[in-house]
């Protein structure tokens, strides 16, 4: 294969040329996607941290379109699975077929074999091909009789679902659910946003017309670039102690998987990146926290009788997790309101 | 026995209980089968109406009705109907047991005897106290407070002893009152549920709970810090560990002597033995008088048929003024200031100072002693006189006896009159006074018969011992045998000088002594002596000394009190009887009443003077200066912090690298030590910025990064001050690339910054947390408390780690049923 394989890509970019590739792809899909600007990053973050993307959301708010145009922007292998009741695995994996010619069997490479693959309502399949994802979502590969073939890079699970209409859906097992970088919910467009869609989308599908405008060489720097974006202890022990902090919650029944901490922070270097920082914050961890581990996480009965969403759960987290400091301080200063010296634990009730 | 009817008798019998404080007051138990009676009345008529169900005020009523029938019962004043049955006469004449206590209160030391108008008090004292505790206790379900009531009984007591408080009778009240809040808790558990006590299935199992122990700390703290505090306070000595640590007070000392243990008995007997086999010096006394009367120590006052007994001495500090007596100086009182220096020995150990009479200005005494003015003696509830050097200054008054015969009759209703009069009714001793004053016209003429009616022509000398006689009474034994000492004779003409109408009271102190050198005298306990003191009107208390003078070394005769058995040299001039009129007068007719008062106002406690300021105004200085010193410590903290801050935040160097980049661009890198200072800076800066938050009440998150920190600042509290939005922002910024970046931010001018945001802070804040701010800044008060919560916690960590390690150690884990912990 000529391709790189993932963990080959290159170094830091000049600051301008990652502001510029990245900002043209945003502003690529926001022709189509109208007033999403967060979400679009969001979902571009998820592609430059090299995960993967699950969108879930009403019918009707774009789903699929935000799908399908990031993968039109970016000039690489696109495919796209409908998930239907009766696909089967070897649709998504590849299989093997005999070759009459040549006598033997010729692996013939399934949906998953491109850069970008848009798996639309992925919870209509059965378990049976929604768990042929599982091996290549994670390990970038795909085995089947035996021979284990590489995937590209970049590659990018880009899945929808509905998460309202439940009738004739397999709900995604836990270990799929993880597979997924961070869950995304587009939510309704605003007025203006919704007039500006009648006037473009009225006449033509803005798709369409849609160019790409980088490839997957560039995405592939791009993804070096924020591989080196600078991590602090001080960040990483904040990443630590939310996804402690979803283990521990008394509201959860599962917390959050030490994949969810790496790929919680393989976002927030993309976020930083694409915020043109060359460092995370905890700030962006916040941002990320309800997006990465809100999908992961399962709540407890009491709680899901309580009508508490694991949206919720998480933000409240959040909120109520001190920031860690382990910058030097002289002995002199012990600085109130912080850290866990300050008489309350990390679940005390937000005080007023 | 429901438990309402219950909690009411524990009530009453705490009451009871409650009141045995009394028991050192009064010398018998009459107060205590009187007091009984009234409570259970007044407990029998709240557990009727309770069994009525009437609300809180009908049991009140009850109560207090329950009260005076009960008061009516026990001190009837014979118009009651049916024996208890109260009538307008039985209140009024409640109000004039009233008013005779009030009185009473007066005339009797501790303890009393019986008197009807005292019980009356008591018991109506009590019977109130047992209402109001009831309605506490059994109305409101609030026991904890019946405490207060009940304190107050105790508190009586504590009046009377100055120093000395009986402990046992305290702790039996405080045992009551335990019972009562036991009883109470125990009613309440049982209304609530059962109680888990005795052996049942999984009960019997003994696990403290945790509040149990930090109450049983608690407790522990408590006592001894009650304990260790008094230890700590100076002056708060005289305590219940004080009287264990000392024994129980020697008695045993001889009327009159000196005994090893130092203590001299304030008794006037009227029948006894001096035995003077040792000597012993107890006070050296240097004056500038010529030939000083009797130095003065103590007065008994208080008649008993076997003698004269001390009373309590009150008065005022000898720091502050004392009374002066040349306003009591009618014609023929003649008054002179002298003044004495007196050692006292290490064998004289009592409360009282050896002084001469009406002194009015002491030196290096300290406010612990204080002046009675009307016995004029100088006492301590607290020091002793062992080993003291004093000086003073006094009056000396000498009396013409013209002066004494023109001196009135105290009004007989004064407290002169009434202390000074009193006596025992022997009718030996009536029929001899009248004898004696038959024909006598004026109190000192009176007296003068008395007193020279002790003279050896009647037959009295001086014996170290007196003679038993056969009337049963001390004094009709010593006035038929004529055998005494110093006691007898000053004891036995007080008695006389009283029954002739006249008050009298015995002084006692010291004799001159034999062993004089110049103007020092050294008194030793063989010049302890005792001589009567007679009060005339608007003159005062004159001595006279019955005692046959040549058998006392160094007794002193005055011109008003001659010595008997000498020639009589001193003849009343006949033209000093038309005295009386002259005497004063343009004194008016008011004038002996005034002098009556300021006699009786010296017996009242708390004669104020004005305070002398030069010795108290340094400590109240000082006082000020450490209080202010530790108001301002916060402010200084707080000031010293900010200094640091700005010090450590000195404009970094910054050295700035260009370094090749991976793909040939050039990167800044600040390195080095540059970098950690500016690091530094920015955190100094932030934490300043959130200190002064705190001190101007800006809420300050521990959740916020200082991105969102800077942004809120921003919202809300900066919202009108671009300048300081702009600096909160760059400040936030700094921190968070001191904390999270690879390279701080360097040329940042964050000092001005913060200079700006805090005057904006402080703009908007209103005048008060300004002023906090600057003077208890709220970021240093907070700091410390949680450090000191932070330190506390700790300690109370080490303290469970260290009682689980000795858990381990415990035999109770080998106790088979018992769980191993």
């Amino acid at each position: 294969m000529t391709q790189q394989t993932w963990d080959e890509v290159g170094g830091l970019l000049p600051h301008d040329e990652f502001r510029a590739a990245s900002e043209a792809i945003v502003a690529n899909i926001e022709q189509v996607i109208a007033g999403k600007t967060a979400t679009v990053r969001l979902a571009l973050a998820v592609l430059l941290a090299e995960g993967h993307l699950l969108i879930e959301d009403v019918p009707g708010v774009g789903k699929t379109k935000l799908a399908k145009s990031m993968a039109r922007s970016i000039d690489c292998s696109v495919r796209r699975i409908q998930f239907t009741p009766d696909l089967l695995p070897s649709d998504v994996t590849g299989v093997s077929v005999y070759n009459q010619e040549t006598h033997d069997f010729e692996f013939r490479p399934g949906a998953v074999f491109a850069n970008l693959v848009v798996g639309d309502e992925i919870n209509r399949a059965s378990p049976k091909t929604q768990s042929a994802l599982l091996e290549c979502m994670e390990e970038r590969q795909v085995t089947v009789d035996g021979v284990t073939y590489q995937l590209q890079t970049p590659f990018m699970v880009i899945a929808t679902q509905n998460p309202i209409e439940m009738e004739g859906t397999y709900p995604l097992p836990e270990a799929q659910r993880d597979r997924f970088t961070a869950r995304i919910a587009m939510g309704y467009p605003d007025p203006n946003a919704e007039l500006a869609m009648l006037d473009g989308h009225g006449a033509t599908d803005p798709l369409a017309g849609l160019r790409p405008v980088s490839d997957a060489a560039t995405v592939r720097r791009l993804i070096g670039h924020v591989r080196q974006v600078h991590v602090a202890d001080a960040v990483k022990q904040y990443a630590i102690a939310l996804v402690t902090a979803t283990r521990e919650a008394p509201d959860l029944r599962l917390g959050a998987s030490p994949r969810a901490t790496l790929q919680l922070l393989r976002t927030a270097r993309a976020v930083a990146a694409l915020e043109g920082r060359d460092y995370v914050l905890p700030d962006d961890l916040q941002t990320l926290a309800v997006p990465v581990l809100a999908h992961r996480i399962i709540p407890t009965a009491d709680a899901q009788l309580a009508r508490r969403t694991t949206d919720a759960i998480v933000a409240e987290l959040v909120h109520r997790l001190p920031l860690p400091h382990d910058r030097q301080r002289s002995p002199y200063d012990t600085r109130p309101g912080h850290g866990t010296g300050n008489g309350r634990g990390p679940y005390e009730p937000r005080r007023p | 026995m429901t438990p309402h009817r219950n909690i009411g008798f524990v009530a009453a019998a705490a009451t009871l209980l409650a009141a045995a404080p009394l028991s050192a007051i009064f010398e018998r138990w009459t107060w205590l089968v009187q007091a009984a009676i009234v409570v259970s009345v007044v407990a029998g008529a709240a557990a009727l109406s309770r069994l009525g169900r009437a609300p809180l005020w009908g049991q009140l009523l009850a109560m207090l009705a329950g009260l005076t029938l009960g008061l009516t019962w026990v001190f009837p004043g014979g118009t009651e109907l049916l024996a208890f049955v109260p009538t307008p006469a039985t209140f009024a004449h409640f109000g004039d047991l009233l008013q005779t206590s009030l009185q009473d209160m007066r005339a009797y030391g501790v303890k009393v005897p019986d008197v009807d108008s005292l019980l009356f008090l008591a018991v109506l004292g009590i019977g109130a106290v047992a209402v109001v505790v009831d309605v506490l206790a059994v109305g409101l379900r609030r026991p904890a407070l019946a405490g207060l009531p009940m304190l107050a009984i105790y508190s009586v007591p504590v009046a009377v002893y100055v120093d000395s408080v009986p402990a046992t009778p305290f702790v039996v009240g405080a045992a009551g009152y335990l019972w009562l809040l036991v009883t109470d808790n125990v009613d309440r558990v049982r209304r609530f549920g059962r109680r888990f006590t005795g052996e049942g299935r999984d009960v019997d199992v003994w696990e403290a709970s945790p509040l149990a122990a930090a109450g049983r700390r608690l407790a522990v703290v408590g006592v001894l810090v009650a304990v260790a505090l008094p230890l700590a306070v100076p002056g708060m000595t005289g305590g219940l560990l004080n009287n264990v640590g000392a024994g129980p007070g020697d008695g045993t000392g001889r009327p009159g002597q000196g005994g090893t243990s130092g203590r001299i008995d304030l008794f006037a007997a009227l029948s006894g033995q001096l035995n003077q086999s040792e000597r012993f010096d107890l006070v050296k006394v240097t004056t500038n008088e010529p030939n000083p009367f009797y130095l003065r120590l103590g007065v008994v006052d208080d008649l008993r048929p076997s003698g004269f007994q001390a009373r309590v001495p009150t008065g005022d500090q000898v720091t502050r003024e004392l009374p002066d007596p040349s306003e009591r100086a009618p014609r023929g009182v003649e008054q002179r200031t002298y003044r004495a220096t007196v050692e006292v020995t290490k064998n004289l150990n009592m409360p009282l100072l050896p002084v001469y009479a009406e002194p009015v200005r002491t030196e290096d005494l300290n406010g612990n002693w204080r002046y009675d003015a009307n016995q004029q003696v100088v006492f301590s509830n607290r020091e002793n006189a062992r080993g003291k050097r004093y000086s003073f200054e006094y009056v000396r008054s000498t009396f013409n006896p013209d002066a004494l015969r023109a001196a009135p009759a105290p009004p007989s209703e004064s407290a002169v009159m009434r202390q000074g009069t009193t006596r025992p009714t022997v009718p030996d001793v009536e029929r001899l006074v009248t004898r004696l004053t038959e024909g006598r016209k004026t109190n000192y003429d009176k007296v003068r018969a008395i007193y020279d009616y002790f003279s050896v022509e009647n037959g009295f000398t001086y014996a170290l011992s007196t003679r038993n006689g056969s009337s049963g009474a001390d004094i009709t034994d010593f006035l038929a045998t004529k055998v005494g000492y110093c006691q007898q004779y000053a004891a036995a003409m007080a008695w006389l000088v009283r029954a002739a109408g006249v008050p009298a009271r015995v002084a006692v102190g010291f004799t001159n002594g034999s062993n004089t050198d110049g103007g020092t005298y050294v008194l030793t306990n063989q010049n302890l002596h005792a001589w009567t003191e007679v009060y005339f009107s608007r003159i005062g208390w004159v001595p006279f000394d019955a005692t046959p003078a040549a058998s006392i070394p160094g007794s002193v005769r005055s011109a008003w009190a001659p010595d008997t058995d000498a020639p009589e040299e001193i003849t009343p001039s006949p033209g000093s009887s038309a005295a009386p009129g002259a005497a004063n007068p343009s004194a008016g007719p008011d004038e002996p009443d005034r002098l009556d008062k300021d006699a009786d106002q010296g017996l009242a406690v708390g004669e104020s003077g004005p305070a002398r300021q030069d010795t108290v105004w340094p400590w109240w200085l000082a006082g000020a200066l450490a209080l202010l010193a530790l108001l301002a410590l916060p402010a200084l903290r707080r000031s010293a912090l900010r200094r640091r801050r700005r010090v450590r935040a000195a404009p970094p160097t910054a050295t700035a690298v260009a370094v090749p980049g991976q793909r040939g661009e050039t990167r800044q890198i600040v390195v080095g030590v540059d970098a950690e200072a500016a690091r530094a800076d920015a955190h100094a800066a932030w934490d300043e910025l959130l200190d002064t938050l705190v001190d101007f009440h800006v809420p300050v998150d521990g959740t916020e990064t200082p991105r969102a920190t800077a942004e809120r600042l921003t919202r809300e509290a900066l919202a009108e001050d671009a300048g300081a939005a702009t600096g909160v922002r760059l400040l936030g910024r700094a921190e968070e690339r001191a904390r999270y970046a690879r390279d701080p931010l360097t040329d940042a001018e964050l000092q001005p910054a913060l200079g700006t945001v805090r005057g904006a802070l402080a703009a908007r804040a209103n005048r008060r947390t300004r002023l906090l701010a600057a003077v208890l800044p709220p970021s240093v008060l907070m700091r410390w408390r949680t450090a000191l919560a932070e330190r506390s916690a700790r300690l109370v960590t080490t303290t469970g780690q260290a009682r689980q390690w000795m858990v381990r150690w415990s035999p109770r884990r080998l106790l088979a049923g018992r769980p191993a912990r």
